[in-house]
């Protein structure tokens, strides 16, 4: 049986701004920025949602030389058609068959 | 000063996630620079930070962190401060009477009043020297150092035995010494678990790097 899930309104600004670029590559702070949230709600929800397997993250080399390479994130399959389903409907009630 | 202090919240936030959010500390630290750039470096790790807390008790080493730290500042560090009670207690209780038992028909034994008095600094060193090896212990737990902790705890045994030895033969009261050599017991049943937790997260955290 399912378990019931709601997205809080952060993780449906997260998902909405993710999902405006699906193929596109973001950066923590470029999302922190977009988005308004603090870096104590963002990467909580990045964790949790790339341990769900709704965002997957990559390094990726820095736009000027000298600077540490970057985190980046984008969703997944599963994380686009969960963010189509929770955008469309708002906060609400999901099943576990929205992850699948 | 401001990135300063930031950087340090910053890598207290990376050494609180712990080896299993490896990747998630070192993301925060590539985007310090971003956060830097747009003069708010001081948000961004306090963030970092308390996200980094809200992730402590969600993985094994997280909860280790916070066991161990418990048992430091709950613990170790009372039973230092009771050591050194104890160090002045018995400092104080040598300008009151003689600690010899006065026998019934002869009055007080002078030789055993002498070899108590002789005794006092040794005792008080010994004293200090618990109250000492315990704030290590705390410092060494908290460190994750386990030989140093091994040495420290053999020293704590070893001191405990010299007194309890040189305080009987002394026929001074025992009756602290025996409620510390249960307080000993429990701490040191405590230090094992956390040494044998320790083991398990480290075999846990190797096997998962194999596995890698």
């Amino acid at each position: 049986m399912g378990r019931n899930r709601r997205p809080s309104k952060q993780m449906l600004i997260l998902l909405e701004a993710l999902a405006a670029h699906t193929q596109q590559w973001r950066h923590g702070y470029d999302l922190m920025k977009e988005t308004g949230l603090l870096s104590g709600t963002l990467y909580p929800l990045l964790i949790r949602m790339t341990d769900q397997g709704l965002v997957e993250a990559e390094w990726r080399e820095p736009e000027h030389p000298g600077r540490p390479a970057r985190h980046a994130y984008r969703l997944t399959n599963a994380g686009v058609a969960f963010a189509r389903t929770a955008t469309s409907a708002g906060p609400m009630t999901f099943t576990k068959a929205a992850f699948a | 000063m401001t990135v300063a202090v930031s950087r340090a919240l910053l890598a207290l936030a990376s050494r609180s996630l712990g080896s299993d959010r490896r990747t998630w500390a070192m993301a925060m630290e590539a985007e310090f620079e971003a956060a830097v750039e747009d003069r708010r470096p001081f948000l961004f790790a306090l963030g970092c930070l308390f996200a980094a807390w809200r992730e402590i008790g969600k993985h094994s080493e997280g909860r280790l962190i916070v066991a161990t730290y418990a048992l430091a500042l709950g613990v170790l560090i009372p039973m230092a401060a009771m050591q050194f009670r104890q160090a002045v207690g018995f400092l104080s209780s040598v300008d009151g009477p003689p600690f010899g038992n006065p026998s019934a028909s002869d009055g007080p034994n002078l030789y055993l009043i002498w070899s108590q008095n002789s005794a006092i600094p040794v005792l008080l060193i010994t004293w200090l020297l618990l109250g000492m090896a315990h704030l290590f212990l705390a410092w060494m737990l908290v460190e994750g150092d386990w030989p140093r902790i091994v040495k420290c705890g053999t020293l704590i045994g070893a001191a405990m035995i010299t007194l309890s030895l040189f305080m009987g033969v002394l026929m001074l009261d025992l009756s602290s010494l025996r409620a510390q050599v249960a307080e000993l017991a429990i701490e040191f049943v405590a230090v094992v678990s956390i040494s044998r937790w320790h083991a398990r997260v480290l075999a846990d955290a190797s096997r998962d790097l194999l596995a890698r």
